[in-house]
């Protein structure tokens, strides 16, 4: 077996350079026909070496090429079949002969992902189901949708072996059809049984999930105990341990680093390799603002399930790395248009016809622009429906009475987004239920209604969302923060401050202001963190508090992560993009508007306010067109509530651009936040405006 | 992207192994690098530069749409730097980093020479220069007719001392960045 291998191997290598070489020049056709000569090797030496699976690889990678003759071959095609190939030499010559047929299958990673990505489907479904079972008592029966969602994930684990997943669904399975046929009623014991299993579920496709990604191969976790429960109810049996009769599933999954999140938390983003989300595309993709067929009023308060499920015939599964090929590459196409459209010589042409065509060509290439970035769109309300399962948990655990109210479910968001927004959110969601909200004996005390709410709204807000969080709680008591602060070395003292100023304190490092800690929360972590994931995301947050009747946060955000409106700068012979969200003005400077002080920094006055001068050119180590700022220009710049100046040369523009990342190399450059392609095709860097000003204090 | 590509090129940074080798060339010398990690190839562009970065990290350039890092091998392995010409080209390389995501680099060199099939026999170990320790990027030595070829360790020279050192600097900065502002931050 191994020397063929070897000689496997070597094709491969071979094959490998004649694509890359192949690639660059025009020679398709001479190129395919070397690859197909190669890829003919290396089926004929698999043969011989009896491994089926490389034969079968190889032949899918000919027939690809072979149709594609000719024409281009979409290289990551080809690419990624080269790669298969390879995957394929590879697990057919590593020393694994004791692998048996099944456990291969276990192990082919696109089936393990589509599993991971499909039961969590069936999980979050699940997940809603119950809690409106729980809402509304009168709905005896359950939905047969829940059934099927077990049934599902029971078939597939049994297929690739994940024999726990399997016998918790199983079991869950027959409890369900007990009750259909009416044999048993729905209590709440029930569905705080069919909730634990749930977790343990959801648990376990995480772990599932890092085996995958190599993250460490944890055994499965022993299903015994939750097994005993709900066979003891099948058999009739009263649940054991009557002592916790309101079996809160609450374990922790990963004891230290990740105690802070709740256990339905999934573990953090996948890593990309394996990257196999998907997000689910309207099927008319053009119409997406308008097209969930839903009337507002029913989506914004109970239950979205009537709405997924109209909505379900009409989605196809695209996985995200196509997405974000498909964005660059219009991305690509409004570059070429542009470039175009500028070329001297289409300018000088009278030529009315070609004139109106470019422009047609023009208005559809924004429209599929458009088009193509509100398929990364989804709503907001899966977000929600995750904080109605903390809530509930929270108010069990605590003891509080609390309810959930959500509006605005369907507004939509980037993906990435809402992805993102996750453990702020249940942070404050959680923050809110336990710092905000009193006992049942203070609320009853102060007169309050024992039901405290929680209030999840998201609305548009001038282009941007703007999602709060309202609790009816006791508010946050400015004395007790401003002594926390004191004690904390933060401040000296907090006359003077303005109620957001100081409430802006509860996102320092390590403050909290709970008397006593309690699992929940009030360990001092958090809320900087949200702070930072928030600004992070581009948005701002915001903090109105009345004692006694309780607290707003409101978090405003861009739309998407994706793009933002920038104005072009230059200095000397580059270019930046300045996020136009944080610029308050441009102005020109005049005379006696520019003073030093201690001749050094150098402030702007402007309409009596000074605002420090912050030179572009000297922070980035360009050569400016004139050092005399009178020749250039002043943007007032704010950044977290302080404003500041930054000197240009020259503005050229506005435009709407896409954020590329810098990547890992350039991860943290200070000042700098991005990148993004500008219309001549060049990368023009964008500024981080928060970034840039701190680096000014370091000079 | 490329696991099983990553995985077998990772496996073979100890020792330099027989295999496809694109050479390319700086100043009077001639380098190899394991083709498996060549994306492709590209005449040079127009590079945005990026501030506060190594001087051998050129800055950013647009392949199609993705933004994309290049470094001057030139003045990363200590050769003086050069104008770019007609044979100047940019090569386009892909590895997998330590946290397993995948690193797209472009190398900026003088030229690009020819892919060479490289056999075990041609290969020796990097010489022992003495008192001078070799450079940690060299992987070994081919000898062939067409003369001596350099082994580079791509993944040492993208990852390893590059990217941590570079990362270690930025965090630092950010750090006294952050102190500095944060103190003041509140009080004013």
């Amino acid at each position: 077996m191994q020397p063929q291998s070897a000689t496997l191997e070597q094709y491969v290598q071979e094959l490998a350079t004649q694509f890359v070489l192949g690639g660059d020049q025009e020679e398709g056709p001479a190129a395919i026909a070397q690859m197909l000569s190669t890829l003919s090797r290396i089926s004929e030496t698999a043969r011989s070496a009896g491994s089926q699976a490389v034969v079968e690889v190889s032949g899918q990678l000919a027939r690809k090429l072979q149709s594609a003759n000719g024409g281009a071959t979409p290289r990551k095609e080809v690419q990624s079949g080269i790669e298969a190939l390879q995957r394929a030499i590879a697990s057919a010559a590593s020393p694994t002969p004791a692998a048996s047929g099944l456990s291969s299958l276990a192990q082919d990673m696109e089936l393990v992902s589509d599993f991971i990505v499909e039961a969590r489907e069936h999980l979050n479904n699940v997940e809603t189901q119950l809690l409106a079972i729980e809402q509304d008592p009168s709905q005896t029966a359950p939905p047969q949708s829940l059934f099927r969602s077990f049934h599902t994930i029971k078939g597939l684990a049994g297929f690739l072996e994940f024999h726990e997943v399997q016998e918790v669904c199983h079991d869950v399975e027959t409890l369900l059809d007990r009750a259909r046929n009416n044999e048993l009623e729905i209590t709440s014991e029930i569905t705080d049984l069919l909730l634990e299993s749930l977790d343990y579920l959801t648990r376990e496709i995480g772990r599932i999930e890092n085996g995958a990604l190599g993250k460490g191969t944890a055994a499965p976790a022993n299903p015994a105990a939750l097994l005993e429960k709900v066979r003891a109810v099948l058999e009739g049996r009263a649940v054991s341990e009557p002592a916790e009769s309101a079996p809160v599933p609450m374990p922790e999954p990963q004891p230290a680093s990740q105690a802070e999140l709740p256990p339905q938390v999934q573990p953090a983003a996948p890593a990309p390799e394996v990257k196999k989300s998907a997000v689910e595309v309207p099927a008319s993709a053009s119409s997406v603002a308008a097209s969930p067929a839903s009337s507002p009023t029913a989506a914004a308060t109970n239950g979205a399930n009537g709405q997924q499920q109209v909505r379900a015939d009409r989605l196809v599964k695209v996985d995200t790395g196509k997405l974000d090929y498909l964005v660059d590459m219009v991305g690509e196409l409004v570059v070429a248009q542009s470039l175009i459209r500028h070329d001297p010589a289409f300018k000088s042409t009278t030529d009315m016809r070609l004139q109106k065509n470019l422009v047609q060509l023009g208005r559809i290439t924004d429209e599929v622009q458009r088009a193509s970035m509100a398929m990364r769109m989804v709503p907001i309300g899966q977000l929600f429906q995750k904080m109605d399962r903390l809530i509930r948990d929270l108010s069990r655990k605590s003891g509080k009475k609390i309810e959930l109210e959500t509006h605005g479910r369907d507004i939509e968001m980037d993906r990435n987004m809402v992805e993102e927004l996750g453990d702020p959110l249940m942070h404050m969601v959680r923050n809110a239920a336990d710092h905000g909200i009193e006992t049942a004996e203070e609320r009853a005390v102060s007169g309050k209604p024992p039901v405290a709410r929680v209030r999840l709204r998201a609305q548009h807000q001038a282009g941007q969302i703007l999602i709060t969080i309202s609790d009816d709680g006791r508010g946050i008591n400015r004395q007790k923060i401003i002594e926390k602060a004191i004690r904390m070395g933060l401040l000296e003292s907090g006359g003077s401050l303005t109620d957001n100023e100081v409430f802006h304190l509860i996102f320092e490092p390590g403050f909290s202001t709970a008397d006593k800690v309690t699992d929940l929360s009030g360990r001092g972590v958090g809320m900087d963190v949200v702070k930072k994931q928030i600004h992070k995301l581009r948005g701002r947050i915001e903090i109105a508090s009345c004692p006694g009747q309780g607290t707003d946060f409101m978090m405003k955000l861009p739309l998407t992560l994706a793009i933002i409106d920038g104005l072009i700068v230059k200095v000397g012979d580059e270019r930046f993009i300045v996020p136009l969200a944080s610029v308050r003005e441009v102005l020109q400077p005049r005379e006696g508007m520019i003073t030093t002080m201690e001749n050094r920094a150098e402030v702007a006055v402007v309409r009596e306010h000074l605002f420090p001068i912050v030179r572009l050119h000297q922070r980035f180590d360009v050569k400016p067109k004139s050092t005399n700022l009178m020749d250039g220009l002043l943007m007032l710049l704010e950044t977290h509530g302080r404003t500041y100046s930054l000197a240009v040369d020259e503005l050229i523009g506005k435009q709407e651009v896409v954020i590329k990342t810098l990547g890992e190399t350039f991860r943290d450059v200070p000042g700098v936040a991005g990148g993004a392609i500008l219309g001549d095709g060049r990368v023009g860097l964008i500024l981080d405006v928060d970034g840039l000003y701190k680096g000014s204090r370091n000079a | 992207m490329s696991n099983a590509v990553m995985q077998t090129e990772h496996s073979k940074t100890t020792a330099a192994q027989a295999g496809k080798y694109l050479v390319f060339q700086l100043a009077q010398e001639e380098f190899a690098i394991g083709v498996l990690s060549v994306r492709e190839i590209i005449r040079t562009q127009d590079i945005t530069r990026v501030p506060h970065t190594p001087p051998h990290m050129k800055g950013v350039i647009n392949l199609r749409g993705k933004v994309i890092p290049v470094m001057d091998l030139r003045t990363k392995l200590g050769f003086p730097e050069t104008e770019y010409d007609q044979r100047t080209c940019v090569i386009i390389v892909e590895i997998l980093t330590e946290a397993r995501s995948s690193l797209f680099m472009g190398l900026i060199v003088d030229g690009v020479a020819e892919v060479l099939n490289l056999a075990q026999a041609d290969i020796q170990d990097v010489p022992d220069f003495g008192s001078t320790s070799p450079s940690p990027y060299l992987l070994g030595v081919a000898k062939t007719k067409g003369g001596i070829r350099i082994m580079l360790d791509i993944n040492k020279v993208l990852s390893g001392h590059e990217v941590g050192g570079l990362q270690d600097i930025l965090e630092a900065s950010a750090e006294t960045a952050k102190h500095s502002g944060t103190g003041d931050g509140v009080l004013a």
